[in-house]
């Protein structure tokens, strides 16, 4: 991709990101202060409960009304604002970016999540996965759009295999959110176990392609592996498309299953319609994005 | 099996490779990079990276192109059959020249097996096998390839190179404009005649053998001397050794270089039969032996009479003429030397030379143009430097025949009575320069030879496989001829059938006249062109395409009709589902 295609998929993704964002609120975060309501007691201004005094607590919020009530101490307990974490993991395999409309769907989303999480002022934490290799990138590497560079230039030993994501340390209470075509062989409990750990919550932005879920393939073809570079030569008939469109649908019912059982989010974002609409069809009913 | 008038439409059939071709390029394998290629990997039941042939998906339209070819190339080829009665016929000239019979298996083995092409689309087939010589018989004529054979077991091809063209021409008149003809030699020649067509089996020899042979008397000794020529361009390591019917001398080795020639001599053993020289075997035999006989002309009995004025001629003569004898006998002589005296006018009775002798001396020089007149004593003889002076003159009579005349004037007559020849000088050679004029002595030589030819007398000569014989003897006595081969083996007596030629194999021959002996010969094959084997090649028998020959042999197709209607509903059907697919 280049800068013009990278600055146009960030335009497209501040444009989404005015109208959705990322389920914060719909969960109780823990952490530093911030503009979301924390699971503890904060210093906002609102009040959430009172208690007995303990010794150590901060004397600004004694009540002293009830103090002159009762004669006791009592303290006022307000709750607590704090700034979500969001741990974004991006598969930056081969797969995901050597077709053009689905690089653009991919980088959309990247940036999407970025920007949205910039807009509630979320700590975000960004990874590139390339097959074994992980990387941190750098989230001020997304203005000057040199983060693909960074990422694609990830020296891996098997780029075609699953991401190995069990290599990054993922904060605590975190949304962990993870930007994959899904499209490597391997199960995908071992994923979504790591990406769950530590009280995180998962959502999956998978990006696809038609060509891809239901191709119009006849006769003799040489599939390139783009990861690889290998060559693989297939005589395609109309059985085999059928079992090829079968083994694809099985694949991802494999992962809705697998997310389900982890109350993770997944949606499956077309490249071929306009990043809004496809959020709103498909990330809205799968409760990874919610309406501003 | 139908025969096709035009074979060349069967190159219709690389429309075969091309439409196969045209389909697999049209399913070349489209390149594509996926990101899914794992999932396609669990579809592989079908060896999906299989042969590359398996990647032709099978479609009507190509069938039906296949079809369409196929059939073209049928129609093309203007398939016809084989008429019932049908008969091709084939004349071979076969290469009766000596060399031949290196390949003469070879040769038979080679026409035995085309006999199935020579049939062509005909039902049957007559063969005729002539050979290159117009004058000998027809090998063969039939139809069966046994037969065939045999025949050509017996040929035995002897003689010196000849011009095939009288033959091809007798092989063309035999099988007619569409009948072929065949030349089969071991000597390629292009083009040949009357539409012939060559077959050469021949190929390059290295050979060596005898090319004549001489004799002369050396200190009293008959001694022989004998040519050997290397024929090959490589030298070659041979031996010889001489050969009689008593025993044989040991082995010589013998250096021959390439192109040499080298002469062997040796003493005629005396008293010795079947005497041959033989060299070391080769794969041409006929000059590996040289039969030779000690050379014994017919004697010639000389009785002269004439005045002293020319006795020095008449002795001259006497020496210089081969086998000659004096005699004072003149009845028994066979050649008399006599002057003319006119006051005694008599002629010897018998063969004779006779000078004219002046005594007067006192004639002029004749002069006028001097003529001669044709004859064979006369041929190639100048006469022009000839000075003679007037002179008496014989007496001429009516039958006889000028050999040479000045002006008006005879000055040498033939006068044959019978079986006599007289040659007659009708001036005085003693008062001319005729004594040293090469055109007298010539004339003497060849008149006393005349004389000697005609005598009835034995004779021994070494002469070449099938030389001229001139044989005199009596007539109305059949002659007969006694052969031994070269190993000595003594084949039955038998009548001469030809009287004028000698045998054509290497051998000895005795002709009798009763129990006469006329002849002893020694026969040697003495032909070095034939010996000569380096322009010898093979060359498989030129294609012709005899198109009436074809077409008089055979019917056309009768159902091309429906083939056709048949190629074009392919080409419709090829046509109708090439449409309907849709393009990728």
């Amino acid at each position: 991709m280049n800068l013009t295609q990278l600055q146009n998929a960030r335009s497209s993704a501040l444009a989404a990101s005015g109208r959705l964002r990322l389920p914060l609120r719909s969960r109780t975060w823990k952490g530093q202060a911030g503009e979301f309501t924390g699971g503890g007691t904060g210093s906002s201004l609102d009040f959430q409960d009172h208690r007995a005094y303990s010794p150590g607590d901060d004397p600004r919020h004694i009540n002293w009304q009830a103090y002159a009530r009762t004669g006791s101490y009592t303290m006022k307990l307000f709750r607590e604002e704090v700034r979500p974490v969001v741990d974004l993991i991006i598969d930056v395999s081969d797969s995901m970016f050597f077709e053009e409309q689905k690089a653009m769907r991919s980088a959309e989303l990247f940036y999407f999540i970025a920007e949205s999480c910039a807009s509630a002022g979320a700590s975000l934490s960004i990874h590139a996965v390339r097959g074994d290799a992980v990387s941190p990138l750098d989230p001020a590497t997304l203005r000057t759009h040199r983060w693909l560079e960074t990422a694609m230039a990830l020296p891996s030993l098997d780029p075609a295999r699953a991401p190995d994501i069990a290599k990054i340390e993922l904060r605590a209470n975190a949304i962990r959110v993870f930007i994959s075509d899904l499209l490597f062989v391997g199960d995908p409990e071992p994923i979504l176990r790591h990406l769950g750990q530590r009280h995180g919550s998962i959502v999956i932005f998978s990006p696809w392609l038609e060509s891809e879920a239901r191709p119009d393939w006849d006769g003799n073809y040489e599939f390139i592996d783009p990861e690889r570079g290998t060559r693989h030569p297939h005589r395609i008939e109309p059985a085999t498309l059928r079992r090829y469109i079968e083994a694809y649908s099985n694949h991802f019912a494999l992962w809705k299953n697998a997310t389900r059982r982890h109350q993770a989010a997944l949606a499956r974002i077309p490249a071929a319609e306009d990043l809004a609409t496809a959020l709103y069809r498909e990330a809205i009913p799968a409760r990874a994005l919610e309406s501003i | 099996m139908p025969t096709f008038a035009n074979p060349l439409g069967l190159l219709a059939l690389l429309g075969i490779p091309a439409v196969l071709a045209i389909h697999f390029l049209q399913r070349k394998a489209r390149e594509l990079p996926v990101s899914t290629l794992f999932l396609l990997e669990h579809t592989r039941r079908e060896a999906a990276g299989g042969r590359r042939l398996e990647r032709l998906i099978p479609s009507i339209p190509l069938w039906m192109q296949l079809l369409a070819v196929c059939l073209l190339a049928w129609f093309l080829s203007e398939p016809r059959y084989t008429k019932s009665g049908s008969v091709q016929r084939v004349a071979i000239v076969m290469d009766s020249s000596a060399s031949m019979s290196v390949f003469k298996e070879k040769a038979i083995q080679r026409l035995v097996e085309l006999l199935p092409d020579l049939k062509g689309a005909a039902s049957a087939v007559e063969i005729t096998v002539l050979e290159s010589m117009p004058d000998k018989p027809r090998l063969f004529a039939g139809s069966s390839p046994e037969e065939l054979r045999r025949a050509l077991e017996k040929w035995q091809p002897c003689e010196g190179p000849a011009d095939p063209a009288p033959s091809l021409y007798l092989a063309r008149s035999l099988v007619s404009r569409d009948g072929t003809v065949i030349y089969l030699t071991d000597t390629p020649m292009n083009p040949l005649p009357y539409g012939a067509r060559l077959l050469a089996l021949g190929e390059p020899l290295e050979n060596a053998g005898f090319t004549g042979v001489s004799f002369a008397m050396e200190e009293g000794t008959l001694v022989w001397r004998a040519l050997i020529k290397n024929h090959g361009n490589k030298p070659l390591d041979r031996t010889w050794q001489l050969v009689t019917s008593t025993g044989s001398t040991e082995p010589r080795p013998l250096h021959l270089d390439a192109g040499a020639l080298v002469t062997v001599q040796s003493a005629f053993p005396k008293d010795a039969e079947n005497v041959r020289v033989v060299l070391s075997a080769d794969r041409f035999p006929l000059d590996d032996v040289l039969p030779i006989v000690a050379p014994k002309p017919k004697p010639l009995t000389l009785f002269a009479a004439t005045s002293p004025a020319f006795s020095g001629l008449a002795e001259k003569l006497l020496h210089s003429l081969d086998a000659a004898e004096s005699t004072k006998d003149t009845t028994s002589a066979d050649l008399s030397i006599a002057s003319y005296n006119p006051l005694d006018p008599v002629t010897p009775s018998g063969n004779c030379m006779v000078f004219v002798e002046d005594e007067t001396r006192t004639g002029a020089w004749l002069k006028g143009g001097i003529v001669a007149e044709e004859s064979p004593l006369m041929n190639g003889l100048n006469w022009q430097s000839l000075l003679a002076r007037e002179t008496i003159q014989l007496e001429r009579l009516p039958t006889d025949s000028v050999l040479l005349w000045q002006d008006k004037r005879p000055l040498i007559l033939l006068r044959e009575t019978g079986n006599v020849r007289q040659l007659l000088f009708n001036f005085d050679p003693s008062l001319s320069n005729a004594e040293k004029q090469p055109a007298f002595i010539v004339l003497l030589h060849r008149f006393a030879e005349s004389v000697r030819a005609t005598k009835i007398a034995p004779v021994s000569e070494n002469l070449e496989t099938g030389q001229p014989l001139k044989i005199t003897g009596a007539p109305d006595i059949p002659l007969t001829i006694a052969t031994t081969d070269p190993q000595g083996k003594t084949l039955p007596q038998s009548a001469m059938k030809d009287r004028h030629h000698a045998i054509s194999t290497p051998g000895f021959i005795s002709i009798r006249q009763g129990e006469k002996t006329l002849l002893n010969a020694a026969i040697h094959f003495g032909d070095p062109r034939e010996s000569d084997f380096s322009k010898c090649e093979s060359s498989s028998l030129t294609e012709t395409t005899n198109t009436s020959a074809i077409q008089r042999n055979t019917r056309p197709d009768p159902l091309w009709r429906v083939w056709i209607l048949l190629l074009l509903a392919a080409l419709l059907l090829s046509w109708r589902f090439t449409s309907k697919v849709p393009t990728a």
